[in-house]
């Protein structure tokens, strides 16, 4: 497939509305602070902010190289910020699923949030070159199946429409080439993966829904996960990580993006969430839900495996 | 009664998870009715299938399990109203990863066994270990379990070298 260019011209237009919304709001007092991107130190490329002045809103930009999903730091790093008054956060559709999966987990709180949406054609798969230009080739796979290119229920959210191309679904296609695949077969391929691991956790770091005070993988008593980086505990890691989001996985794919060691990690992620598509009709969306798919049930769920 | 004892080749270890109130009677059930199921299986009591998290199934293949069983209530029949009905939908999702990951889930079974149901524990079982006897040991995760890489595999000719040299 020949490479294509993907049309970000309306970044620009979208950066300067960000900035003078933030102004606006910070200046009426509306929010105590914004969680949103600034320029980084390399040309092109990006980081995470966290702005409390109206004079700084002109700091805050939209590029393809906006990769992080920023909803991680009001649950995590940033825990005391909510408490301090309501928090405007740049929210892209994929980030704004997993903030609408962390209210519905009672995590997060709507009226706590001043939710900043971004029209997004999509973001780079990689940032170690921040400024090349986004293609079919460079896209973040999750922009490839990407059906939140505009966030919808936000307070305030830019004119521009995304221009996104039908793109080749990637997860889609490699889910596909491994289900065809014997168990054997698939065993290798996953053992090889998983033998990558070192176990530096920077996956449950920068999920948003891996906001547990303790994981149980790190529990000794009783232990249930090898903690050490071998084969063994690595492959038991990955599986209850799997299990652990299945259901509650927004697709943001920043588990995917931070490996050092490019395990597909969001791979194990849409496959879950292929599977309760199929199963139970969930999909991960901007709908808040009281219940994820696997708190609830019906009375005539399938059972064909059971005997 | 007449007892056969055959000898196999390969006798596997079944591990059964099984919530109190229904299979576990049931295969209570079963031993005080006399009736034969193979000795391969080791029964783990709890209070409710839904209180059987994922993550032990993946322990007792660690472990070195040959097979899992996984047995509660009919649904409808839960001691705690609901408690088959979550792990119905945890352990459908869970098998799913499993074949993902690349597990035979000819070697995990799912059941319901009532307390009266003494006739059909000794079947499930019977059915399992059967199938697990004809498919071999579960040599992946003991496999994994031995093996002593960190981080990729040392697969080129010069890492194999500098191994081998130290």
């Amino acid at each position: 497939m020949s490479t294509q260019p993907i049309d970000t011209t309306i970044y620009a237009a979208v950066t300067e509305a960000i900035q003078t919304e933030a102004r606006r709001i910070l200046s009426e007092g509306q929010v105590s602070a914004i969680v949103g991107y600034s320029a980084a130190r390399r040309n092109g490329s990006a980081q995470p902010i966290v702005i409390n002045q109206a004079d700084d809103a002109a700091k805050l930009i939209f590029t393809p190289a906006c990769v992080n999903n920023l909803a991680v730091y009001l649950t995590k790093a940033k825990k005391e910020i909510p408490k301090t008054g309501k928090v405007g956060i740049v929210v892209k559709g994929c980030d704004l699923k997993a903030l609408s999966g962390l209210m519905g987990e009672s995590q997060l709180k709507r009226e706590d949030l001043y939710l900043i949406g971004v029209p997004c054609a999509g973001v780079l798969a990689s940032t170690v070159q921040p400024s090349i230009e986004l293609t079919s080739n460079s896209i973040a796979p999750k922009c490839t199946e990407c059906d939140a290119h505009l966030p919808a229920g936000c307070d305030f959210v830019p004119d521009q429409t995304p221009i996104a191309p039908e793109l080749e679904r990637k997860y889609a296609t490699e889910i596909a080439r491994l289900e065809a695949l014997t168990p054997s077969e698939r065993w290798a391929y996953w053992k090889e993966q998983f033998s990558k691991c070192i176990k530096c956790y920077a996956c449950r770091q920068v999920c948003p829904f891996c906001f547990c005070e303790q994981c149980l993988c790190d529990r000794n008593k009783p232990q249930m996960v090898d903690t050490t980086p071998r084969p063994a505990g690595n492959t038991a890691w990955h599986i209850v990580r799997a299990m652990h989001l299945a259901g509650r996985c927004a697709g943001c794919a920043e588990c995917e993006r931070v490996c050092p060691m490019d395990i597909p990690l969001n791979l194990l992620n849409r496959k879950m969430a292929k599977e309760l598509k199929e199963l139970y009709d969930h999909e991960a969306g901007f709908d808040v839900l009281e219940k994820g798919p696997l708190n609830m049930f019906t009375e005539k769920d399938d059972q064909s495996f059971i005997k | 009664m007449s007892t056969h004892h055959t000898h196999h080749e390969f006798e596997p270890k079944i591990i059964a998870f099984v919530c109190t109130w229904c299979t576990y009677a049931g295969a209570d059930l079963a031993g005080t009715s006399r009736m034969q199921y193979p000795s391969n299986v080791r029964v783990l009591k709890f209070p409710c299938t839904g209180r059987i998290d994922p993550v032990f199934i993946l322990k007792a293949f660690q472990q070195g399990a040959d097979g899992v069983l996984v047995s509660g209530c009919h649904p409808g029949d839960c001691h705690y109203i609901a408690g088959n009905f979550h792990a119905r939908r945890r352990f459908a999702v869970f098998r799913k990863l499993l074949e993902f990951v690349g597990v035979d889930l000819n070697r995990l079974q799912f059941s319901w066994v009532s307390a009266a149901e003494g006739g059909k524990w000794v079947e499930v079982v019977t059915d399992l270990t059967e199938k697990v006897r004809a498919m071999g040991p579960m040599t992946e995760f003991k496999e994994l379990a031995m093996e002593e890489q960190w981080s990729g595999a040392i697969n080129t000719p010069e890492l194999k070298e500098a191994y081998n040299a130290i």
